[in-house]
């Protein structure tokens, strides 16, 4: 906007027409408007609209009637930009059509189209843009781009190079930081600007002018960046566990790589938190079949333990699963093996990982309102299939064994560490839910669910007892399972004619395959 | 169907038996019933129930199908429920683990350090970990705010410090009373040698943590003093039972209060974070009378050295010390979704950062879930037991100063949009999308005038 008095110049006006001089413009206070000026209301459509300009033959919408003209051009039609009119023009001024608002008064219209628009955005629109890292919401997009731009800014700064939003964050860790340990005289520096607190003037060690946010020719802080004594577990790959050039709104923005902060360390920071889904993205062909080195998933555990035989390595991880996940977690220079589809196991039931959306729902029910799981593989139901069939494709693996609950140094055979209730692992176990609970009426329900769910079984194993139990054989746990087992035996032959369980003799390969 | 399967051999249970298998309301149907597209937190919840049930009945079996369902939904890098489930699953299979302990090698006796080796965090990590959210910048600010104000016109400070997060509160205490334009005290902080072994774990002794804070607050030439009181006495065998460490606590606390040092002329804080609900709270039958819990020893005793100020801030979480299995289950679920969703708003789902804090809150929910008795380490109470608690044992709230509060606000703008904060009487409440996670508080001891006599004659 330029100078208020009524200019000649022929950028004042309708600004939608004329590239704006950077540093010409000179603006009236807000909401003072030159009393001269013609005074515009647009509808909230209009004020909302994006590409109000359209073209007549592809419908492609413009936001300026110049871009519109020259697009027109492209079809052979009749175009025709707007000269620049060299008379005076006279200045438009724009009121908000939200009858409660203070611009809504001519006397308090505001003085360019873009200006009117985003007002009215802000203040009467519904914020559509949402920043990722702090949740906050914009009605208007270049408001939402500029916040990308300043949040988890960088305010204060240790000595050590690190950078703080957030006043309490960094007086906390300027007191355990390292950079003042070393330290030998203070000059006690109050901060005068809000970019650098209290950085001491004197100190061999400090890399730059403390007032200086971002120091020209940085010596490396010290100690390479200054990782905290002891700290830093991980190894070799640092860049999963520096923490002291992080900030403390964990995020990396783009603007940590552009700023001139010359600290190197920063850098990498910047794939903290992303690199974890490149590496395992990249690793998960690997993991997929059998045990990744660094453990697998729990789930694949689980299928590992009820595939069918196709899965060879499978067995091998039966240590693995939670211990290792965990530990492969802790440990960055491990990558984590993220449970990814396997689509080269049969039974492989891992989740793809989900992008959950937590919907800011009404109390008690947020929780629920993610996005379910989605379910590449298993839906509820399958899952419950597979949950009967367990045993039928079972090996001497124990579920328990398998989850890693067992001290992973010594490995455990079959059933024989479950005393007294033992039966024979390798042809004669039953557990409880095979061939039992056929009285119970409430498999009627199972059925519902399962019917017009086929399954094949899976070439035999000795054994369906899951905890190497034969527990049931003594009349202990029966329940859901053997209903379960029972609904699905029933409906599940594929000749018609159900396959009859026989306590004790399931593991006899011809019994209970027909097909 | 039935008839082919009865007449199947019996070496096995036999099967004319009927009675020995429970309803459908035990079985897995029950349990995915109205999940059959998907499987969501209700669904999750549901099925933890059922293993819970399920275990408590002793039907492993059933337990193991669950839990391998659920096994397969968990996920610790899924979304929130997945990620809480997966916690949820690993007690839960401690637990199946010990209906037939003779099978299983497992070595339960720590509190759930045993599978998964989160590694101590050093100081530096320690303070950006505690303002990753403001689960407990909150408190340490609400904390600061009530002391700054009981303070005032002393010129020497004492604060007792209880808490689990080694001292993280402390500094900008520091820089505050470095700012005093009356003057600056001094100061001097007591913690204990020992703490509940729980997260957040440093690799750092406390002594460490006290030099820095020495060197900190000599950089912003505020006279400082960092006592550690030893607990001696202690058995160094890891299994033994926290009680034993807060009956020496409150012994030696009551006994041996020149070990405290405390002055007259100072201002004594006591600083309660995070720390009441782990002190037991069970009431034995004494022989003519209830015999108090060391949670009201504790309080009573803290009473009794007569402290200006008294901060206590916990999380909201609402059961008890006697609650079963599935009320447990219920309740944790309900509560720790809350940083789960939290960290869910801004950090990906691999950020190594996230994995580490919400494997923290595993570690809350393994000890929770899967162990009993002494073992289970923390017994959480709700504001309003709280609130009761103090009132009973001599103490009355002070309100938040206006000045805390905006300070408060500042903080959660700073973070996600979700946080907020309401008051509940005198107290603060953090909220999460509305629902109360921490909660902060100030107490004074009751002046003998406000009571009425027949209240003074009952204190004594």
């Amino acid at each position: 906007m330029n100078d208020s008095t009524v200019s000649v110049d022929s950028s004042s006006g309708n600004r939608t027409e004329a590239p704006p001089k950077p540093g010409a413009k000179k603006r009236n206070l807000p909401g003072m408007p030159d009393p001269d000026a013609e005074v515009i209301a647009l509808s909230p459509k209009t004020l909302l609209a994006t590409n109000r300009f359209v073209c007549e033959i592809c419908s492609k919408g413009f936001q300026r009637d110049q871009n519109l003209q020259l697009h027109r051009r492209g079809h052979n039609l009749p175009w025709k930009l707007k000269q620049r009119s060299g008379k005076e023009i006279k200045k438009r001024v724009y009121v908000c059509p939200e009858p409660s608002c203070v611009h809504h008064d001519p006397t308090r219209a505001l003085g360019d189209l873009t200006g009117i628009k985003k007002h009215y955005c802000r203040k009467h629109g519904e914020k559509k843009w949402k920043c990722d890292k702090c949740s906050k919401k914009y009605a208007v997009q270049s408001d939402w781009k500029a916040h990308l731009k300043i949040c988890g800014t960088r305010e204060y700064k240790c000595d050590c190079g690190t950078l703080f939003s957030r006043r309490d964050s960094f007086i906390t860790h300027r007191a355990f930081c390292d950079a003042l340990a070393q330290e030998s005289t203070k000059v006690q520096g109050v901060a005068a600007t809000p970019c650098a607190d209290e950085d001491p003037k004197v100190d061999v060690l400090a890399p730059t002018a403390p007032q200086q946010p971002q120091p020209p020719a940085p010596a490396p802080p010290p100690p390479p960046p200054p990782p905290p004594p002891a700290a830093l577990q991980a190894p070799a790959q640092t860049r999963v566990s520096t923490d002291v050039t992080a900030s403390v709104l964990p995020v990396q923005t783009p603007d940590l790589l552009e700023s001139t902060s010359p600290n190197p360390t920063i850098t990498p920071i910047f794939e903290e938190t992303l690199p974890l889904v490149n590496l395992t993205t990249s690793c998960s062909s690997g993991g997929s079949s059998g045990s990744s080195s660094n453990g697998s998933s729990s789930s694949k555990v689980f299928a590992s333990l009820f595939a069918s035989s196709t899965s060879t390595a499978s067995l091998q991880s039966q240590t693995t699963g939670f211990t290792d996940l965990f530990r492969a977690i802790s440990h960055p220079d491990h990558v984590p093996s993220i449970a990814q589809p396997s689509s080269s196991e049969p039974v492989s039931l891992c989740l793809a990982m989900n992008q959950g959306s937590s919907i800011f729902g009404t109390a008690g029910q947020e929780r629920r309102q993610y996005a379910p799981a989605p379910q590449p593989a298993m839906s509820a139901t399958a899952l419950l299939q597979k949950a009967a069939q367990m045993g039928a494709t079972a090996s001497n693996a124990s579920l328990l064994r398998g989850l890693g609950i067992v001290s992973s140094s010594t490995p455990h055979t079959g059933s024989q560490e479950w005393s007294g209730q033992l039966i024979d692992p390798d042809g004669a176990s039953l557990t409880a839910g095979l061939g039992l609970g056929l009285a119970c009426d409430g498999s009627s329900g199972l059925k519902e669910l399962m019917l017009g769910a086929p399954s094949v079984f899976g070439p035999k194993h000795p054994t369906l007892d899951l905890l190497g139990l034969g527990v049931a054989a003594n009349g202990g746990s029966s329940g859901g399972l053997s209903v379960l087992m029972t609904s699905i035996n029933g409906g599940l032959d594929v000749t018609g004619s159900a396959p009859p369980f026989y306590g004790g003799e399931y593991g006899d390969e011809d019994i209970g395959r027909r097909s | 169907m039935k008839a082919e399967l009865q007449a199947g051999n019996s070496s096995s249970v036999s099967l004319q038996n009927p009675n020995l298998f429970p309803t459908s309301q035990s079985s897995i149907s029950g349990a995915l019933q109205g999940c059959l597209s998907s499987i969501d937190g209700a669904c999750i919840e549901r099925l933890l129930l059922h293993c819970a049930n399920a275990l408590e009945r002793n039907d492993v079996t059933l337990a193991q199908q669950v839990m391998w369902v659920l096994n397969n939904v968990a996920s610790s890098t899924g979304d929130p429920n997945q990620r809480l489930a997966s916690y949820f699953l690993k007690p839960l299979i401690l637990k199946a683990s010990r209906v037939y302990p003779a099978s299983i090698n497992v070595n339960d006796s720590s509190g759930g350090d045993e599978s998964f080796q989160r590694r101590p965090m050093s100081v530096t990590e320690l303070a950006r970990y505690v303002d990753l959210i403001p689960w407990y910048r909150f408190g340490f600010c609400a904390s600061n705010g009530a002391i700054l104000k009981a303070i005032q016109g002393f010129s020497r400070v004492h604060v007792l410090d209880f808490s689990i997060t080694h001292c993280m509160q402390w500094p900008t205490l520091i820089d505050e009373l470095s700012k005093l334009n009356e003057g600056v005290p001094t100061l001097r902080i007591s913690v204990l040698s020992w703490r509940p072994r729980v997260p957040p774990s440093l690799n750092a002794p406390v002594q460490e943590v006290g030099q820095r804070l020495s060197n900190f607050a000599k950089f912003k030439d505020v006279p400082f003093e960092f006592n550690v009181i030893e607990l001696t006495g202690l058995p160094h065998d890891q299994s033994s039972s926290d009680h034993l460490h807060y009956d020496l606590l409150i012994r030696l606390l009551m006994n041996d209060l020149s070990t405290l040092k405390i002055r007259d002329d100072e201002a004594l804080v006591v600083n309660c974070q995070n720390w009441l609900r782990y002190i037991p709270d069970d009431r034995k039958m004494g022989n003519s009378s209830e015999i108090p819990s060391c949670r009201d020893c504790f309080l009573d005793m803290i009473k009794s050295i007569n402290p200006c100020i008294v901060t206590v801030v916990d999380e909201d979480c609402d059961i008890g010390a006697s609650s079963g299995l599935s009320s447990r289950i219920t309740t944790c679920f309900n509560y720790l979704w809350i940083p789960f969703d939290a960290l869910e708003t801004f950090l990906p789902k691999h950020s190594l950062q996230r994995i580490e804090y919400e494997s923290d809150f595993g570690q809350k929910i393994e000890n929770f879930i899967g162990f009993e008795g002494v073992k289970r380490i923390e017994i959480f109470e709700s504001t309003s037991k709280l609130s009761q608690r103090m009132v009973n044992n001599g103490f009355s709230s002070v309100a938040f100063c206006e000045d805390t509060i905006k300070e408060i606000k500042l903080l959660l703008d700073e973070h996600a949009s979700g946080w907020g904060m309401k008051k509940d009487g005198d107290m603060l409440l953090l909220t999460w999308k509305g629902h109360n996670s921490v909660y902060a508080s100030a107490w004074v001891p009751q002046r003998l005038t406000e009571l009425e006599p027949w209240e003074n004659s009952m204190l004594h």
